[in-house]
């Protein structure tokens, strides 16, 4: 497989889970910066032309509140988890539980056959 | 800082209008946030540093496509639909400029075949500009305002009722159905031109065959009737089945032996016809008509020979 293709799928594999991280880190209020910075500190490195537009994407369909606070001599733009995007956080947490266990057992049997 | 104004105004340049403001704001916000954080690290930035970072961040047009993706102009719901339809019109399109310029054709006296042919081409070009154009526009239209939701056949479709597997000809093309189309209304106009024709237009037409001939493709005409209906029963079905082979070569072998009928019913070149009479004497334009009409003949032979083989390989 070629670094392109890897790179590629990699991406997809991402996508999905990226959306659920930004969602579990905004049960608390952040603005574009520090929700960058909370993501790497917790493992998960994503480059600012990913996160912004989406997070704008998730605040335009409604799982996100938004508003503008004066904080440190400049405004800042603050993202919080709506009561929506609350209830989609609970939907999607379980099923990424079901489907974590289900490949944890499907990649172990594999990992094993390989050895 | 002015790097960063730059920048900004950069990025706003390729934004929609409505989301310009708002999303230059917020990208200002966050990179004066990364300022800030790179500051602390390495203390007072120079403009180097600045463009460093706005450089790692990516083109101003590409940051502005990761906020606004760019939309095709027909959504992927509507392209198969867009397709058919297009192709749909186009055909039609083709089949009322063939009636077109054969009804030109046969009303004026100065009107070549050759100048039939360009006429025919350059209205069907015509046609096709228009027809591309205010089919795509409509499409746009209704990918913007009105996303496409399933259809009622795509709803409530049966898995029974799909085709049995089959052969890959047994799909039928439109442009086989279409070019069909345009023959026979060809044949049908040419054959009942007096019908179109003013009374000044009857006075300057002149036709290839004589009455006798002419007589003859008179009474052929149903078949071209026959034709017409069975390619729109083509059109519905688009799929090649028993019954439709069979209609294909029943109609097909009576025009051969109807095109064989001509050329028996000597003569065939009316005497009155001026034209290419200075080139070739009366006897050649004969045996050439002759000619043209065995070599006519062999192409719904063909068609014959091959819906015999379709029809053997289905059974």
């Amino acid at each position: 497989m070629t670094s392109a293709q890897l790179d590629k799928m990699r991406l997809e594999l991402r996508r999905g889970v990226l959306v659920l991280a930004v969602l579990a880190s905004l049960k608390q209020p952040h603005y574009g910066y520090s929700l960058r910075k909370q993501l790497q500190d917790g493992g998960i490195d994503i480059d600012e032309g990913t996160l912004y537009p989406l997070v704008r994407r998730l605040a335009e369909q409604a799982l996100l509140n938004s508003e503008w606070r004066q904080g440190e001599g400049r405004e800042r733009r603050y993202y919080q988890l709506s009561e929506l995007g609350a209830q989609l956080l609970d939907q999607l947490t379980e099923e990424w539980q079901q489907l974590n266990s289900a490949l944890g057992s499907l990649l172990g049997s594999a990992l094993q056959e390989i050895k | 800082m002015e790097l960063v104004k730059r920048y900004i105004a950069a990025v706003q340049r390729e934004l929609p209008d409505a989301k310009r403001d708002e999303i230059g704001r917020e990208l200002t916000a966050n990179i004066m946030d990364q300022l800030d954080a790179l500051a602390e690290q390495q203390g007072e930035l120079s403009e180097a540093d600045i463009a460093n970072l706005l450089q790692q961040m990516g083109h101003p047009r590409t940051v502005a496509q990761q906020f606004a993706p760019p939309q095709p102009l027909i959504s992927a719901g509507y392209m198969s639909l867009y397709k058919n339809t297009l192709f749909m019109v186009l055909g039609v399109l083709f089949l009322l400029q063939v009636v077109d310029s054969t009804s030109a054709w046969l009303g004026s006296s100065q009107m070549s075949f050759l100048l039939f042919i360009k006429s025919l081409a350059s209205g069907f070009i015509q046609d096709v500009v228009f027809g591309f154009t205010s089919i795509t526009l409509a499409f746009w239209l209704m990918s913007r305002y009105q996303p496409r939701q399933h259809s009622q056949c795509e709803q409530s479709w049966q898995p029974a009722q799909l085709p049995k597997v089959g052969p890959h000809w047994q799909h039928i093309a439109l442009q086989d159905i279409f070019s069909d189309l345009a023959t026979y209304l060809f044949l049908l106009i040419v054959i009942w031109y007096p019908l179109w024709l003013s009374a000044e237009q009857l006075a300057n037409s002149r036709f290839l065959f004589t009455d006798n001939a002419h007589q003859l493709l008179k009474w052929a005409s149903p078949l071209a009737l026959l034709g017409i209906a069975n390619s729109l029963w083509q059109l519905r079905k688009r799929f090649w089945s028993r019954n439709l082979l069979m209609a294909n070569i029943l109609i097909n072998a009576s025009f051969v032996l109807v095109i064989l009928l001509l050329t028996a019913s000597s003569p065939l070149i009316n005497p009155e016809l001026k034209i290419w009479q200075g080139v070739f004497d009366l006897h050649q334009l004969e045996r050439a008509a002759v000619y043209s009409l065995v070599i006519t003949a062999l192409v719904p032979l063909w068609e014959v020979v091959r819906d015999i083989w379709r029809l053997r390989r289905l059974s």
